[in-house]
């Protein structure tokens, strides 16, 4: 009874804490003399950045801001998909020699950065080739605390070695040169196709050297950019961004941009065509990590767009295939059904020689039977039925349908159950109820994550696994849990990987042996064949034998059952028909931001409800 | 202390009885999940997912489709587990510490533990134990060893004042002038004399250990593996949202029931085995 009162006081809290802020942005409005003459789209998140240095923008809500704030010198084209790279504050793609190790690139005449007490005379300077140099750097400055260095570890010609020397910025990086004002150079160790990508990145934001020597800490809070919008006001409660007039004026074309008139006409995004973003005058971004209280807002007119939570997926959608919106919501609202651009996956640990590697080769053998008929027994279906609607689209392997290497017929899309097999399997290889190990599922504290390794532990009770030998390791906090699995102590973990770009490379380092833990390796899975493709193809652009290849390293990993792979969680984004705009939380992210527009019967975007 | 007459005291209060009626009701399931007789199959995903209760699930189903009857009565087993253990441990520990200090008042050992109780004391209750909960997290009982370091202070703190009274009393005297230990008289003469203390003592740190059990669980810092009306009451925040209650209703209904139950016993054995009631 008590936790009732708990759980409807810490509702009516976070009600207030948004009512509240809500407040504090209708009187900052009042004071603005022109504040109910402006357009502004309120982006509902569900979680909040930790910091807004592009150095630090390692969480999806970091990236969705440090995106506006700052410019790249790439991005993702805003309609198309497959997504595809464009300049962004670069003039064109990168020029790159015939030996793919050095890479040229122009930046954008007149991009200027706001202005700011750490200009002289409060006025911001244009952004120059060498401002980048410096962002990149500062990924290697153990001072910055940054956390995007992996990106470039071991790829550009004395960028780590200039780490180790002391990271003194006034020393130059052989590999890291700004040419002249708007000309940057960038030399690499060894071929590296998707460099350009990584300049796509939240983390590879251009930010000025004096704002940063100016704030110190305090940087992270202050964000000093060339993007198209300048923040207002930050909090633990939300974001304000309002639009930057000094960014380049660079008209936008759908075209482009990738615009598919079949599949986006209802949009309303043909009137934008060659106008010159960005477009609304405020973004206002409140940050609501509850479920109920962000649904709430949004279902009040509060918030503009929102993230569903699955709760409500019954009340959202009219069907599941394709994801459509119910009767009584599409009057006033649009939907989008984004796949998402990763995948969950639950890995055995090979490390740990009662399920995974084993000195000797009989065990060894057995231990990859008992895995292969856990992998086996595991009820896809069941899993994207109970925690994502039955909308997500489990697949076998490790390239997830987002990436462009994904293929359909290998990868069969809701790998099938089979109790038979796994059962013979464990039969053949002489496990029974008795001699089968203890499996201790890790998860951090939490009732969803308790939830699937209940339903875990139902599955491999229908092969007739005990369940008292399925057991939780739990861990209070992610963190915990983290440590844990990279100290390789838990026999199974269940993570999601997010890819950093559109390149199956993002998720075969997974498995690559050199990447065990600490590293992204959290299987610990050595395969000297899978290594070899690998490092063979770690270096090759994109090519249908690179593809090939690819593809022979997903099967090498699934024969060997050395993870229960996967599932791509379909994202459900809401948001007002009166705005003219395609949301986007995979590549694309915050970019679209700069897009949104006011379209048919825009009244309630013009300076209304919270502002 | 006579039995009869607590008895005879406890029979003539109706609400106590009501109150002894539920406890053992509540003690009879949990001995019927010990012998495996019910709730067996608690984390079986039996049926579909949020049924409505029918012949086959009496309170439905949850997401996963777990039987919640199942899962709510073998959460009696787990609260009187917990409760047994935290109520037993914690009673004798304050019933031991309690002794001593009041056998030795005004020794250094008194104020070692006066001034333990008061440090612990002054500690928000909630907060201190989902500390010790959160670092120990993983291991069973941590969640055990939290309770227990807090519940005793209460208990020592009322023996610590009956054995002070104890000590200077006529037969108390005697058996010092035989020449019997400190050790054998706080066990052989003072301590028994503070069962009524004990019994009242006992039955609230019950009910406090299911209660805190139940928070901590919903926190996801209690139970880590099994099930409990924490783990059920924390299922239920995402199900209420999605318009399924039976997960909220059953477990509330049961934890309110035997919380109830042990309220109205202990404040009945507190009237009966109160010397100044009459009871005794």
């Amino acid at each position: 009874m008590s936790r009732r009162g708990g759980v409807s006081l810490l509702w009516i809290g976070l009600a207030m804490a948004a009512a509240m802020w809500m407040t504090a942005c209708s009187d900052s409005s009042q004071d603005d003399p022109v504040g109910d003459q402006r357009l502004v789209y309120r982006h509902a998140l569900d979680g909040a950045p930790r910091s807004l240095d592009p150095a630090q923008a390692s969480n999806v809500y970091a990236k969705i801001l440090a995106v506006n704030l700052y410019d790249t010198l790439y991005r993702y084209k805003y309609l198309a998909r497959p997504y595809q790279l464009t300049p962004n504050l670069a003039e064109g793609m990168p020029q790159v020699s015939a030996d793919g190790l050095i890479y040229t690139i122009r930046i954008k005449p007149g991009a200027l950065f706001i202005d700011d007490p750490s200009f002289p005379g409060g006025k911001g300077r244009a952004v120059a080739a060498s401002d980048f140099v410096y962002s990149i750097k500062r990924h290697f400055d153990p001072e910055t605390r940054a956390q995007g260095a992996w990106l470039w570890q071991e790829r550009i010609v004395g960028l780590d070695q200039w780490q180790k020397d002391g990271a003194d910025y006034d020393q130059e990086v052989p590999g890291l040169r700004a040419l002249d004002d708007r000309t940057l150079q960038i030399q690499l160790i060894s071929p590296f196709p998707q460099l350009a990508h990584t300049l796509a990145q939240g983390f590879s934001a251009v930010v000025p050297r004096e704002a940063v020597e100016h704030y110190g800490r305090e940087f992270a809070i202050n964000p000093v950019g060339s993007g198209p919008y300048r923040l207002e006001r930050f909090n633990s409660s939300g974001a304000v961004l309002e639009k930057n007039e000094r960014f380049r004026q660079h008209p936008l074309s759908l075209e482009a941009e990738g615009y598919d008139p079949a599949s986006q006409a209802r949009l309303g995004l043909n009137a934008l065509d060659g106008r010159v973003p960005p477009f609304m005058d405020r973004i206002e971004v409140p940050f609501i990590a509850e479920d109920a209280a962000r649904w709430n807002a949004f279902i009040a007119g509060e918030v503009d767009f929102i993230k569903a939570p699955v709760t409500q997926f019954d009340r959202i959608l009219a069907s599941r295939n394709p994801p459509t919106l119910s009767e009584e919501l599409s009057q006033r609202y649009n939907l989008a059904a984004n796949l998402e651009s990763g995948f969950v996956h639950t890995d055995f640990n090979m490390d740990d020689p009662a399920i995974g590697y084993h000195p000797d080769p009989d065990q060894a053998s057995r231990n990859k039977a008992l895995r292969c008929a856990i992998v086996n027994a595991f009820d896809w279906d069941q899993r994207n039925e109970v925690f994502y609607y039955g909308i997500g689209r489990a697949f076998s392997g490790i390239i997830p349908p987002t990436a462009p290497e994904f293929d359909a017929a290998q990868s069969r899309l809701a790998p099938q159950r089979d109790i038979a097999g796994a059962r013979k399997l464990l039969r053949e290889a002489g496990w029974n109820p008795r001699n089968t190990p203890v499996l201790e599922y890790g998860f951090p504290s939490s009732v969803t994550e308790r939830q699937m390794f209940e339903q875990f532990r139902s599955f491999m009770a229908d092969i007739g696994y005990p369940p008292d030998k399925v057991r939780p390791l739990t861990f209070a906090t992610y963190g915990d849990y983290a440590r844990a699995y990279l100290n390789r102590e838990v026999m199974l973990t269940t993570t999601g990987w997010t890819m950093d770009y559109p390149d199956a490379e993002n998720t075969m380092q997974l498995f690559y042996g050199a990447n065990a833990s600490p590293g992204s390796n959290s299987a610990n899975y050595v395969n000297p064949e899978f290594d070899r493709l690998y490092r063979a193809s770690a270096t090759m652009p994109p090519s249908p034998m690179r593809t090939s290849i690819y593809r022979s390293m997903n099967r090498i990993v699934m024969e060997d059952c050395a993870t229960i792979s996967g599932i791509s969680r379909t994202l459900i984004l809401l948001w007002n028909r009166e705005l003219a705009m395609l949301p986007d939380r995979s590549f694309v992210g915050g970019f679209f931001f700069r897009f949104v527009a006011p379209g048919v019967g825009e009244s309630s975007l013009r300076g209304e409800s919270s502002d | 202390m006579g039995t009869r007459r607590t008895w005879a005291h406890l029979k003539g209060d109706r609400a106590g009885l009501v109150g002894l009626l539920i406890v053992l009701f509540f003690l009879g399931v949990a001995a019927t999940v010990w012998l495996g007789w019910l709730g067996q199959g608690w984390s079986e995903a039996s049926g579909g997912r949020w049924l409505t209760p029918n012949a086959d699930h009496w309170f439905g189903t949850n997401l996963l489709g777990q039987d919640i009857f199942a899962r709510s009565v073998y959460s009696v087993r787990t609260a009187f587990e917990i409760g047994l253990v935290v109520a037993l441990v914690s009673t004798a520990l304050g019933a031991g510490i309690g002794a001593l200090a009041g056998w030795y008042a005004d020794s250094w050992i008194d104020g070692s533990v006066m001034w333990l109780k008061g440090v612990l004391d002054a500690i928000p209750f909630y907060l201190f134990v989902a500390a010790i909960a959160y670092a120990l997290q993983g291991q069973w009982w941590a969640m055990h060893l939290a309770m227990i370091a807090t519940f005793w202070t209460t208990t020592a703190r009322l023996v610590r004042a009956e054995a002070m009274k104890l000590r200077s009393h006529d037969y108390v005297r005697a058996a010092q002038a035989m020449g019997l230990t400190d050790m054998r008289i706080i066990w052989r003469h003072v301590l028994p004399n503070t069962v009524h203390i004990l019994l009242v003592q006992a039955t609230i740190a019950f009910v406090a250990a299911i209660k805190t059990e139940v928070i901590l669980s919903f926190l996801g810092i209690g139970v880590q593996d099994g099930v409990s009306w924490g783990l059920m009451l924390a299922e239920s925040t995402q199900e209420v949202l999605a318009g399924h209650f039976a997960n909220f209703i059953a477990a509330s209904a049961m934890l309110f029931l035997l919380v109830l139950g042990f309220n109205l016993l202990s404040d009945a054995m507190q009237d009966a085995l109160d010397p100044r009631g009459g009871g005794a």
